[in-house]
């Protein structure tokens, strides 16, 4: 019971420590650190366990060793080393003040051990992690069984001791600790939630292996145990008879000389009465010597005297097989002496005979019974009985043929069943005991009865009874049973942790290799080897796996070379089903890009012309990428295209198509569409979203900005969606300009989109540049965002221009010098044709004061190391009422329309001086562009008066 | 376009008349740099002024710059050209016109 609170300080102790490890403070210690606490703290424990135990034959049962066991089992490997050194060496001092001396040297290593088993165990078996309780409990009771092995060795000169000591600590200090450890391992257990039934399913190798392993050594453990047991069970008795049988025959051999002496002693001295004096009467003789019986045989064997007158004259000796033995063995010799035997005559009657052959031929016989040869032998009998040990505990008794003790103390005549031994009745003279029998010796002093083995032998009418306590004769069957069964706890412990690790080591860590491997190609890695060599098996089965990567490998190579020429097919088929036919009229141009994240795509753009007036265009984006996109995408391409041919309203084009691509649409997917029909000469635009990015508008004097509008639900995606019509009207010089959502979309490796902010800045500050150089430098632009992440999704970009209509009569053209002084004359030019065709002063003026600003932008900086010329062509429209006004030169190219707007609502002191020449300019007309072409800087202006 | 300057105790006044183009500016620039002297407070009158370009503002908005650390300028008589110019730019908003 004392045991409980060591067993339970442990407990706490490990639930302290395991709870303590969890918070943030402990986890910031050092690795070291950590393990010397956790060591000297279960270390005390076991100190304290050393101490406070159960009194056992001068010592302590106690359960020492269960700390350092738990220490190293539960925490790590330095910990149970720590804990156990403390122990160990607590238990060597502690003779000191208290400890039992006997077992100092066993139970100080017996600890130490614990200490270093648990690390080494949970190093070499569980991978550095806490086992099992009943790994715990296991390991537990091998360490107690090595300690009960250390107590035996160390103490070899004295080992019943020992072996009592022993005996009776064993099972205590096992169930002690293995309780103690078991419990602390089933607490840690449950803080960590696991499971302690078999989780269904698979389970790993070596688990597999550690149970049936355990089991096969645990049955094989209790086989040869009980093996052991009974073999030691029949050594003990075949032993204990040997012992048994040479007391018997050391005292037989004395009683059968000494009574053979006696016999031939007399019968000496009747031959010699009977040869002095014939005739005397044999009755008278028998009498003097004390004996039963004297025969006279002659030599034929007859009995020619005796003391028995029946038998004279007609008894042979040869006639019967006892006085046979006489007449043959006299023939050899001058005398013999039988042994207490029955008579020939009369086999009821036992008889003791001696003969002596006589000087004439024949010989005289004598024969006494047991009561008169025992009270003559009784006294040798009790020297020969008297000091005579079996074993240490053993005696030899005699009784005589009524089963009294012969001896010289208080129980001599006694019956032997005084105490407690009785041959069974049927036992008699002339019988030997064959087996062991058992009885429950009494001891006349102290009345105390211990249980004894004997056995008995019936010789000369003596009954001679060999005994040992029991106890003793089976001490060396348990001393021996004992060490055998301790001795096989360890070999089989051995045995297990032995096949364990090199089942461990020759297959579990090579499949371990083998799946790491085998995982990375499954991630992807085709390039990595299996190459564990360790052993035949293992190599095949490498070579195996790198063959069937490497074929894998070139298959999978020779179907990505396949499918890269179909796709490469694939995408010249979807690129020519894009138009690149760019229109660049006089009245609009269209520019388009497309470039695919994969070699093929899903966004697509198009554009026709539907009649001679008007033109349709789109952007739009199929969900997906790859192949089922493209596929996809050309599909709703065509039906859009046929739609819109026949003639329909943008709006009813989308109602319809996504109808029809709603159809049979199995694959779930769907397209986002932003088309428009641009009426050519009133600007007008009808166009419908399906689920598509806004597109940016510019209008000729302002900037890009969003055309956000309702959105309609995208084609393909749900039956029975109508749209909506929008409508704007484009000026000359507006832009429209579409994309799909690769373009905002875009991330960098930052996560970060390129957005539709970005987009705006972006077209803002190239408003004006043509589309064919603008789309390529928004890509490049947004190739720089991203950087080295990859393109993601496809990118479309559309750009309408509707252009300035240089239309109307040309009523003014004239060439000046490009030089400020010419400004005057220019102005007067410009002057006078407004005059001409009616402009209101308030215009006049106006446009005088635009054209000056680009006239003095020519002037100042188109020749800047000659002299050059510009020419002023001026166009009249009467219908439309719009001025046409065309500046071409031919110096260095420059737009003028690059050039960024001040910000005019600054105050003064933050106005820069300067920049606002052509801003008055693109304020004043109502639309500008300006173009390169031949060698000319030109530049167009429009102005509606 | 001609100039005249008209100096009394408070103010210098400049009286602008014609076209403040790229080719008369500088004329005006000098005018206002060397024969204004030490006034504080210079007023531009503009009232035959019909025409201004992008080089007469520069003018004006140099003028401002400097003499609103030392004094003030305003502008008087602006026809309605010359004040679409200004709102178009913004400089209505930075000239004193009255």
């Amino acid at each position: 019971m004392r045991l409980i609170i060591p067993i339970l300080l442990n407990c706490i102790l490990v639930l302290a420590v395991y709870l303590i490890d969890k918070c943030t403070p402990a986890k910031k210690l050092p690795y070291m650190t950590k393990q010397i606490i956790i060591g000297v703290l279960f270390g005390g424990v076991s100190a304290f366990a050393s101490s406070y135990g159960v009194e056992w034959l001068g010592t302590t049962v106690n359960v020492r060793d269960a700390a350092p066991l738990s220490a190293g089992l539960i925490f790590s490997a330095p910990a149970g080393i720590i804990a156990g050194l403390i122990g160990g060496i607590y238990r060597w001092f502690s003779v000191y003040w208290g400890g039992g001396v006997y077992t100092q040297l066993a139970c100080s290593i017996a600890t130490i051990l614990a200490g270093f088993m648990a690390a080494g165990l949970r190093k070499l078996m569980f991978d550095n992690k806490k086992p099992t309780w009943g790994y715990g409990v296991c390991i537990a009771v091998v360490c107690e069984v090595i300690h009960m092995i250390l107590i035996f060795i160390t103490n070899m000169a004295d080992s019943s001791y020992a072996f009592e000591f022993v005996k009776g600590a064993t099972i205590p200090m096992i169930i002690g600790n293995a309780v103690a450890v078991g419990f602390a391992i089933i607490i840690v257990s449950l803080l960590n939630h696991e499971r302690f039934t078999r989780k269904k399913g698979s389970e790993r190798i070596s688990n597999t292996f550690q149970r049936w392993l355990l089991l096969c050594i645990v049955v094989a453990y209790f086989v040869t145990s009980a093996f052991t047991l009974v073999l030691q069970n029949g050594m003990v008795r075949i032993e204990t008879q040997k012992v048994f049988t040479a007391a018997i025959n050391d005292v037989e051999a004395d009683i059968k000389g000494k009574s053979d002496a006696q016999l031939l002693g007399i019968a000496e001295k009747v031959k010699k009465e009977y040869e002095k004096t014939p005739g005397i009467a044999l009755q008278s003789l028998a009498e003097k010597y004390e004996i039963k019986e004297i025969n006279v045989v002659d030599s034929d064997g007859l009995i020619i005297n005796s003391t028995e007158s029946d038998v004279i004259g007609c008894y042979d000796m040869n006639s019967k097989a006892q006085s046979k033995e006489f007449v043959d063995t006299l023939k050899k010799q001058d005398a013999f002496v039988q042994e207490y035997s029955p008579r020939g005559k009369d086999e009821s009657v036992w008889r003791k005979y001696a003969a002596i052959n006589l000087t004439d031929g024949g010989f005289i016989q004598v024969g006494y019974d047991a009561e008169q040869f025992h009270t003559m032998l009784n006294e040798f009998v009790v020297d020969v009985t008297k000091n005579r040990h079996v074993g240490t505990g053993g005696f030899v008794a005699v009784c005589d043929n009524k089963l009294s003790l012969i001896i010289d103390n208080d129980y001599s005549g006694l019956p032997i069943s005084t105490i407690g031994i009785e041959p069974p009745s049927e036992m008699k003279e002339g019988k030997t005991a064959s087996s062991l029998y058992y009885a429950d010796v009494v001891d006349g002093k102290t009345q105390l009865s211990e249980k004894y083995m004997y056995v008995f032998k019936f010789v000369e009418g003596y009954c001679i009874i060999a005994a040992m306590p029991e106890a003793e004769a089976m001490f060396m069957r348990d001393a021996s049973l004992y060490t055998s069964i301790f001795m096989q706890v360890l070999i089989f412990a051995a045995l297990f942790i032995f096949i364990y690790i090199l089942i461990k080591k020759v297959i579990i860590n090579n499949l371990n290799k083998i799946n790491a491997t085998l995982g990375r190609i499954t991630e992807g890695d085709l390039n990595v080897t299996v190459d564990v060599r360790s052993n035949e098996e293992f190599s095949s089965l490498s070579d195996d796996i790198n063959s069937t990567v490497s074929t894998l490998k070139k298959y999978i190579a020779e179907a990505a070379a396949r499918i890269d020429k179909e796709l490469e097919y694939a995408k010249q088929i979807q690129l020519s089903a894009l138009p690149t036919n760019f229109p660049d009229g006089e009245d609009y141009s269209i520019y388009a890009e497309m470039i695919a994240a994969k070699e093929v795509g899903g966004d697509f753009y198009d554009f026709y012309k539907l009649s001679d007036t008007t033109v349709a265009f789109l952007a739009a984006d199929v969900s997906g990428k790859g192949i089922p996109a493209a596929m996809f995408m050309m599909t709703a391409k065509t039906i859009i295209k046929d739609l819109a041919e026949s003639g329909m309203a943008v709006n009813d084009i989308f109602t319809k198509a996504n109808e029809k691509l709603c159809e049979n649409n199995e694959s779930g997917m769907f397209v986002t569409a932003w088309m428009g029909i641009l009426d050519l000469t009133t600007g007008n635009v009808q166009f419908a979203n399906a689920g598509h990015n806004p597109p940016l508008l510019k209008r000729a004097n302002g900037d890009f900005e969003y055309l956000k509008t309702r959105v309609g639900f995208v084609l393909a995606g749900m039956e029975g969606i109508r749209y909506r019509i929008g409508e704007i009207t484009l000026s000359p010089g507006d832009r429209l300009f579409l994309y799909t959502d690769g373009v905002t979309e875009a991330t960098n490796i930052e996560n970060k989109l390129y957005g539709e902010d970005r987009l705006l800045d972006f077209m803002n500050q190239n408003a004006t540049i043509e589309a064919t150089r603008l789309l390529p430098a928004l890509k490049k632009n947004i190739d720089e965002f991203v950087g080295d992440a990859p393109q993601f999704d496809d990118i479309t970009m559309l750009m309408l221009d509707y252009k300035l209509k240089e239309g109307g009569e040309s009523v003014a053209n004239k060439t000046f010098p490009a030089k400020t002084e010419a400004l005057n004359d220019v102005l007067g030019f410009v002057e006078e044709t407004l005059e001409g065709i009616e402009c209101p002063m308030k215009t006049q003026m106006a446009i005088c004061v635009a054209i000056e600003e680009v006239f003095v932008n020519v002037a100042h900086y188109a020749y800047p190391d000659s002299d050059g010329v510009v020419n002023l062509h001026i166009a009249f429209d009467e219908e439309s009422r719009d001025i046409t006004f065309r500046m071409a030169d031919k110096g260095v190219p420059f737009d003028p329309l690059q050039k960024t707007d001040p910000d005019v609502t600054l105050s003064a002191e933050e106005r820069e001086i300067g920049g606002l020449g052509i801003f008055i300019t693109k304020k004043t007309m109502d639309s500008l562009s300006y173009a390169y072409e031949n060698g000319e800087n030109i530049l167009t202006m429009i102005k509606k008066i | 376009m001609t100039i005249e300057i008209k100096k009394n105790a408070e103010e210098t006044i400049i009286e602008i008349v014609g076209r403040l183009d790229t080719l008369t500016a500088p004329a005006l620039d000098k005018t206002i740099n060397e024969d204004i002297g030490e006034t504080k407070n210079l007023v531009l009158d503009v009232k035959g002024m019909e025409y201004i370009s992008s080089a007469g503002l520069r003018i004006l908005l140099a003028t401002q710059k400097k003499m609103q650390k030392i004094g003030s300028m305003k502008l008087t008589n602006v026809c309605e050209e010359v004040m679409d110019v200004f709102e178009m730019t913004g400089f209505a908003d930075i000239l004193v016109i009255e």
